[in-house]
């Protein structure tokens, strides 16, 4: 209801047909609210379409991207053993709903089913779990040694219950609401969404560590080949994955979601053997839990550019 | 000394010939009386009766002062006469909200003039009703509050055509027809889109909600923006009215629903349904000036025929459910997925 400033995003793209197509992306997250970037590349040929390619933005749940390949790279170098098992005490471990954040019982996880409930079910205990195995320096100091610059890592997954829950105490509708008014204003009473303490990457990284990992091209290869197996399990379909649901496709993501934020990265591989790696990146002023319109806005764009980018 | 009142005694002992018959005359005790004239006669220095004999009389002094005497009642009584018709003839602004009918408005007016009072009644948005009472402008006023907290709640619904097929439908029934039944609560989830293309349902938008003036107080345009969202309602399908009556015409015409209170789209031929969410109502308060001198509360009468003309539900001191923030599990507030 209020007159903001029309959302005008800056293009890239390889020609003036992938053009079209990013504009068409906006203009259909624009009419539900969405602001954010998008970027999705053809692996193999490098055509790509997008906007807001460089804007930094709060990852969320997306760290556990490049959280998983240091780990898993770790695990193929031997200095690290995924069959060691960890304890996680629900009386310690970080909050979540899913994995071994919901649990409510003391458990013992190897530390290769830690990677796996940390992928598929983004279960923040498990990340964090991981954390203590490799701390977060470490995993910021690797991806700046393998030239993933555009990509930050800073803190721990609880470090965004922490702060949310800090600010507006444990309600949920006042966090987002915060969230969203520093969004505008620019001052960040949240730790985490503040691009200057917040695990931070843009699409362009993004896509860039996608596009390594499925060519092999960062990291051991079988640190990659693990990874693109877990990304293939992930549970959730209702973002990236929701208009390319085939069993001609296969989509491999990892989902980000904290307050008003709403992230998807991931690849699109089909049977004829295209494959087009993604991000999207997203936040708006929708105070709701669910969002499914904009779930789906995410997805038609994804589908949108899979289309567009496979000839 | 109560000059008046002394006076009084000694123009009604005059009258009377009898202290005891004017004391009775005044609805006051003789020895009252007796003293006030001895009083009087100190005053003026000198007496006023005769005494002694059996019979009182008035002496010559008294009789020279008596028609100076009602003179002095006569004015004191033209004068209370004048400041009471004065205040009965100013008129009292009654702050009310744009969507009242006519008919309740005008009982109003009625009730006012059967009390003694002339009421004027000004239809204002709600801002401009609290502003009224705080510079005096209004004598009284209907205030916009949160509806658990409210004396007065109203209703609040969605305003729809009416169906084609109903023995009026080519024309919008005029005002007083026949009411259509009312709809079934409507449950702001329910307005979601629905996604399949399946042959059950066609694939139709819900139409846009509009919210007049009245709703645009901020907590309850914020309360209801909220609500929307988390319903999962498309962004934009919630957005304020234009004009009334461009607003009515596409909703009688179907091209969209009005948020509003069940006598105005009666009044209008519209067909209604509350909104199931009682905290999206509306609550009022009856207001009154601080500003104006002889005004302090609002008379039960007036504020039994406001409700009325608002279409207050019959009151109910239940409590509002504001569960705005319900399921607030902290795994929320943590990253998901």
């Amino acid at each position: 209801m209020s007159a903001r400033p029309a959302y005008r995003p800056a293009y890239a793209a390889t020609d003036g047909a992938h053009l079209d197509v990013a504009e068409a992306i906006a203009k259909e997250w624009a009419a539900v609210g969405v602001r954010g970037s998008f970027l999705a590349r053809s692996i193999d040929t490098g055509e790509q379409l997008g906007f807001d390619v460089d804007e930094a933005v709060p990852l969320a749940s997306v760290v556990k991207v490049p959280l998983a390949l240091v780990a898993l790279d770790r695990i193929a170098t031997g200095e690290l053993d995924a069959a060691r098992p960890v304890r996680v005490d629900p009386a310690t471990s970080s909050v979540g709903s899913t994995g071994l954040a919901a649990f409510r019982h003391p458990a013992a996880v190897a530390v290769g089913d830690l990677l796996l409930l940390m992928l598929t079910v983004s279960d923040n205990a498990s990340a964090d779990a991981l954390f203590d195995l490799v701390p977060v320096a470490d995993v910021d100091a690797r991806l700046r040694s393998w030239g993933c610059s555009g990509i930050r890592v800073r803190h721990r997954l609880n470090r965004m219950y922490e702060c949310a829950a800090g600010a507006a105490g444990n309600d949920f509708s006042l966090a987002q609401e915060v969230a969203i008014r520093d969004d505008h204003s620019g001052r960040h009473a949240i730790e985490t969404l503040d691009p200057a303490c917040a695990n931070l990457g843009t699409v362009t990284a993004l896509v860039d560590l996608l596009q390594r990992v499925w060519r092999d091209e960062i990291a051991h290869p079988d640190a990659t080949a693990e990874l693109r197996r877990l990304m293939g399990l992930q549970v959730f379909t209702q973002r990236l994955a929701s208009e390319l649901r085939a069993d001609t496709l296969r989509v491999s993501g990892k989902t980000g979601t904290f307050l008003h934020l709403r992230h998807e990265i991931g690849v699109v591989e089909a049977e004829s053997g295209h494959r087009v790696a993604m991000a999207a990146l997203t936040r708006s002023d929708r105070r709701a839990n669910l969002a499914p319109d904009i779930d789906l806005a995410i997805g038609i764009g994804a589908r949108h550019a899979f289309e567009a980018l496979r000839r | 000394m109560d000059l008046l009142a002394h006076l009084e005694a000694y123009v009604a002992a005059v009258d009377e010939a009898s202290f005891s018959r004017a004391a009775d005359r005044l609805g006051i005790a003789q020895p009252l009386l007796s003293r006030r004239i001895r009083t009087l006669e100190e005053h003026f220095g000198g007496l006023l009766f005769d005494r002694s004999r059996r019979q009182v009389t008035t002496t010559d002094f008294g009789v020279l002062l008596l028609p100076y005497a009602q003179d002095v009642l006569d004015r004191a009584h033209r004068l209370r006469h004048m400041a009471r018709s004065a205040r009965q003839s100013a008129v009292r602004a009654v702050g009310v909200p744009a969507d009242c009918g006519p008919a309740a408005l005008a009982r109003v007016i009625r009730a006012g003039a059967e009390h003694g009072t002339t009421l004027g009644v000004h239809e204002l948005p709600p801002e401009d009703r609290a502003a009224g009472l705080t510079d005096g402008s209004l004598a009284y006023a209907l205030v916009r509050v949160p509806p658990e907290a409210a004396a007065l709640r109203v209703p609040l619904g969605l305003a729809s055509a009416p169906p084609p097929n109903t023995p009026d439908g080519a024309h919008p029934a005029p005002a007083g027809a026949r009411p259509g039944p009312r709809g079934r609560t409507v449950h702001l989830e329910d307005l979601r889109p629905r996604r399949g293309r399946g042959a059950t349902y066609a694939r139709r938008a819900a139409l846009p909600i509009l919210i007049t003036a009245e709703d645009q107080v901020p907590y309850a345009r914020e309360r209801l923006s909220r609500a929307a969202d988390r319903a999962g309602l498309p962004e934009g399908l919630v957005r304020p009215a234009g004009p009334m009556a461009t607003a009515l015409a596409e909703t009688l015409a179907n091209r969209v629903t009005l948020l509003c209170a069940e006598p105005f789209a009666r009044r209008h031929g519209a067909n209604w349904a509350p909104l199931g969410d009682v905290s999206l109502h509306r609550g009022y308060d009856p207001g009154v000036t601080r500003r104006q001198p002889g005004v302090s509360d609002v008379p039960d009468w007036l504020v039994a025929l406001l409700a009325a003309a608002v279409g207050a539900a019959p009151t109910m001191s239940g409590t509002a459910q504001s569960d705005a923030a319900g399921g607030n599990a902290p795994t929320r507030l943590a990253a998901r997925g």
